[in-house]
């Protein structure tokens, strides 16, 4: 069985490092991209099982990203977790209505991180 | 150094970027251009210190963050307005975001209060907003609240908590509003509660909506994350199954009743798994009594382990005939994979195969699956549901999945984990990149050493060496040159840093200044630039405070209101020239030299140049400011600036005009590392003179040496008269060589004064590697640092302007 594939999208060079060291530690494979744009670029050329995604980001933030990840046919059952430092009921809702997932509130907990990962991943 | 080490130096190193980021986007916010983009960018900087800084616990710094963070996000929605006043306050807010993370970074204390002023103006600009909507004045530590750093646990430090903060507190809020507007439904649901709750046996109806599966949330899942909390019996309710000739399908017409027991189950440990479906379901969740479930204990049986959702009894027959006779008639895809969960963790096994839901749709457009007779949908449709993964999904979607995965895998597998996209380039610790550097010095001293022991015989002799010891050489300098272009920056960090400073300048004097950067993205190596925030940020003070005049003072003269300085960066050969200049009242000689005699720095009978009188404000202990003032003065004078910027090889000049202005060049070179240098003998020991400073070297036979009249020598170049500084002499050395036979090297430091050196001999040019005379020895006059030649012997490397500077100091003495 090969691991599973995440692609974490982040502008945070630190938080990208310690979702790569963490998911990398749980055993799974892991792409990063420092933008919503670069991260539609990924999903393009590489098959992914789950995106974790910032809100706040320069070029294409979070909800945009959300949106034409689902506005793509292929990718309407691609699991989206929002890892956010916002904790308010809006931010999850826009990023709910964008079509994501899951939330993960920042900064993340690894066990915590890896149980909502398996949460919404088969 | 532990991971988490590791995570802070990143950290600490973004941040530095962030805060130069904010800076400058603020730099342009003052100067007008208040657009969305520049403030976003200041929100996303502030936004992401703060992320970071909650995950190492940095408390205070996120505490501040965030309020700033929360007064940007108004100003973004227009609902504070960006005035001049805010713009002030956010700069200051920077600052003190700068001093936060710097007090987080050297683990040094800031003052329990330190920028509650600003946080509590943060707050009122909120409820000034506020009041003009009527909402009452809700202060903003509210905000405060809201953000509750987490320690991360990465790399199992024990210091960090276990769980923490992710139990299930942080979502108790949540569940709770869930549970209050659920409440209405639980008792639609369950119309009679027992009047005896049974603890740990739970009841939940589960109707999910369309837009759960639009964002790829799968009731699989959430069954199978249930399952891990207490034994489960789930129950598909198809009382909603239309017919075939209604079935949409994109719409969902399943729902769930499951039964659930666990001695320590809440209701919150339930509702926080439904909690990413939350608003896309209908979900009810109650205890129940012994007899609000009789058939929970047959249908549970061992299923804590591996819990079996199960098909209801008597369709399981027709689950078989669907397979096969719908695989057939309709070539049904069988997503296997599905079914097993492919997932190591995966608690909860799903034990029933059936046709993935993808051929549920196509049916519905194809009348051939009429033909399987005696089957009504509905029917076929009960087989099939118990799988959760029976949700409806466009047709476009079952087409590529799985069989495109092994080949984007296979070809993933190459890039692997370090797949990072848009990499062009990488970050590398500066410690390595110093090994590298100091590595390619040595290189070059041997490389030099190699070349100065070929003397002719040998070059005659082994012309394939030589050959190989050119391209050696070259090889080297290029070498040399691309570890040297790998730390260059540039200059731009510490340019962005000085608006700022400029403005609170402005402020504390009551002056208009205007501050002009030119040649920012002129490149310097990393360590000097780092060196040249505190001589820069003390020569703008020294500018703005001694240099310009006040506002009315420059309109009674006839200038414009508002002084400027000038900051600029450029390269001329192998230095970087920074040059500070203000168009104020220039340096006050008379003042200077009084205060100079004064302090006995300057003899009373010595009579300096004007050239030599502007650069006695470097002089050690010299101030002209009549009482130390909060801006230039704090207990240091402009020597600090002279001996910070000689620490780095460099020099300063500084050139003044009376009543026009100041401007004061800092000659830095391009590297530390290596330098070119000119090999000359005085006495019996070698020195070295860098070449950057030499104009001409010429036989002392043939100079025109002449006396001034308080018997000092100078010497006369195409009609200009320069100061002649004999090396042997100034340094207290033995010299045996005739007069004659000695040599002038004509130098030119900073500005346009140039000063002739007399030494015995000249050697020869070579690159050599600085070593520090203060880090090794202590700082002497005179004497910039030393140098190993390719002998191994120690060469003392000459500091042009230091002599010059210090030869009126010696006259003096």
């Amino acid at each position: 069985m090969t691991s599973l594939r995440v692609l974490t999208v982040d502008d945070s060079r630190t938080i990208l490092a310690m979702l790569h060291h963490t998911l990398s530690n749980a055993g799974f494979e892991v792409l990063q991209a420092e933008d919503g744009k670069q991260g539609l670029d990924v999903l393009k050329s590489q098959q992914v099982d789950v995106v974790i995604t910032d809100i706040n980001m320069p070029v294409m933030d979070g909800i945009e990203f959300i949106k034409h990840v689902r506005a793509t046919g292929q990718h309407q059952s691609l699991p989206i977790l929002i890892l956010t430092t916002e904790t308010s009921q809006d931010k999850r809702d826009q990023g709910k209505a964008a079509g994501g997932t899951g939330w993960i509130v920042k900064p993340f907990d690894p066990e915590k991180l890896i149980s909502v990962i398996h949460r919404v991943v088969h | 150094m532990s991971d988490l080490d590791d995570f802070k130096a990143t950290y600490f190193d973004e941040c530095s970027e962030l805060l130069t980021e904010m800076e400058e986007q603020f730099a342009a916010i003052e100067a007008g251009e208040r657009d969305a983009d520049r403030l976003n960018a200041v929100f996303r900087a502030i936004h992401s210190v703060k992320g970071g800084a909650g995950a190492f616990g940095f408390s205070a710094l996120v505490g501040f963050a965030h309020a700033y963070e929360t007064l940007l996000d108004y100003v973004r929605d227009g609902r504070v307005e960006m005035t001049d006043d805010v713009v002030t306050l956010c700069i200051r807010a920077n600052d003190i975001v700068a001093d936060y993370v710097k007090a987080a970074q050297t683990g040094e204390a800031l003052p329990a209060d330190y920028g509650q002023e600003e946080k509590e103006r943060f707050d009122a600009l909120a409820r000034g907003e506020r009041a003009d909507d009527d909402e009452g004045g809700e202060p903003m530590e509210e905000f405060d609240l809201e953000f509750v750093p987490v320690m991360v646990n990465i790399g199992g430090g024990e210091d960090a908590p276990d769980d923490a903060g992710f139990d299930l507190g942080d979502f108790g809020g949540v569940a709770d509003e869930l549970a209050n507007s659920n409440d209405d439904l639980a008792e639609d649901a369950f119309d009679a509660p027992p009047l005896e709750a049974v603890p740990g046996q739970w009841e939940i109806h589960f109707t999910p909506h369309t837009a759960l599966y639009a964002r790829a949330n799968d009731p699989l899942l959430l069954f199978r994350e249930l399952a891990v909390l207490g034994e489960m019996q789930v129950r598909p309710v198809l009382t909603a199954m239309p017919s075939l000739a209604e079935f949409e399908p994109f719409a969902v017409y399943c729902s769930w009743e499951i039964t659930l027991i666990s001695e320590s189950l809440t209701e919150a440990m339930i509702r926080e798994v439904f909690e990413f479906v939350e608003g896309d379901c209908d979900i009810a969740v109650a205890q129940v009594g012994a007899a609000g479930a009789p058939e929970a204990s047959a249908g549970v049986a061992s299923a804590t382990a591996k819990p079996a959702i199960e098909a209801e009894p008597d369709t399981s027959d027709l689950l078989a005939l669907a397979d096969d006779e719908v695989s057939d008639l309709l070539d049904f895809n069988l997503d296997t994979d599905v079914v097993a969960p492919p997932v190591a963790a995966a608690k909860a096994e799903v034990a029933v195969a059936t046709p993935h839901a993808d051929a549920i749709i196509k049916p519905a457009e194809d009348d051939t699956f009429e033909e399987a007779p005696g089957l009504s949908f509905a029917e076929l449709a009960a087989s099939i549901v118990p799988s959760p993964v029976a949700k409806p999904k466009p047709v476009v979607a079952a087409a590529p999945p799985k069989p495109a995965a092994p080949a984007a895998s296979s070809d993933g597998e190459d890039h692997g984990s370090k797949a990072s996209v848009g990499v062009q380039s990488i970050r590398v610790d500066l410690d390595k990149v110093d090994r590298v550097v100091n590595m390619v010095g040595e290189l070059v001293i041997t490389q030099s050493m190699l070349t100065q022991q070929m003397d002719e015989t040998l070059r005659a002799r082994y012309t394939e060496l030589v050959r190989g010891l050119e391209v050696l050489a070259q090889t080297t300098r290029g070498l040399q040159d691309s570890v040297m272009a790998i730390r260059a920056q540039p200059v731009k960090s510490v340019f962005s840093r000085m608006p700022r400073l400029v403005r609170e300048l402005a402020t504390k004097t009551g002056k208009k200044i205007k501050l002009e950067t030119i040649g920012e993205n002129t490149e310097i190596d990393k360590t000097i630039i780092e060196q040249l925030s505190d001589p820069l940020t003390h020569m703008i003070r020294n500018s703005a405070d001694h240099g310009l005049e006040s506002v009315e003072k420059r309109l009674a003269i006839g200038k414009s209101d508002t002084g400027t300085i000038r900051l600029s960066a450029e390269q001329a050969g192998g230095n970087i020239l920074i040059i500070v200049e203000d168009d104020g009242a220039g340096i006050n000689r008379e003042r200077v030299l009084q205060v100079a005699r004064d302090k006995g720095i300057v003899a009373p009978d010595v009579n300096p140049t004007d050239e030599q009188i502007d650069q006695l404000i470097f002089a050690p202990g010299f101030s002209t400011a009549s009482e130390v003032s909060d801006l230039s003065g704090r207990g240091v004078g402009m020597d600090v600036v002279l001996s910070n910027i000689k620490k780095i090889g460099g020099s300063v000049h500084v050139r003044s005009s009376t009543g026009k202005g100041t401007r004061m060049t800092l000659r830095l070179p391009l590297t530390l590392a290596v330098l070119d240098v000119m090999l000359v003998k005085v006495g019996v020991s070698p020195y070295v003179v860098p070449l950057s400073s030499i104009v001409e070297t010429i036989q002392c036979s043939r100079a025109s040496f002449e006396r001034v009249p308080s018997g000092g020598q100078v010497l006369q170049v195409r009609g200009e008269y320069v100061q002649v500084i004999d090396l042997a002499k100034r340094f207290d050395l033995q010299n045996e060589t005739e007069s004659d036979n000695r040599f002038v090297v004509l130098c030119e430091a900073e500005g346009s004064a140039k000063v002739a050196l007399i030494v015995d001999d000249i050697i020869g040019q070579q690159q050599v590697v600085i070593k520090s005379l203060e880090e090794n020895f202590e700082r002497v006059d005179g004497i910039a640092g030393g140098t190993i030649l390719g002998d191994g012997n120690v060469a003392l490397i000459v500091d042009v302007q230091g002599l010059k500077t210090t030869i009126v100091h010696k006259n003096a003495a």
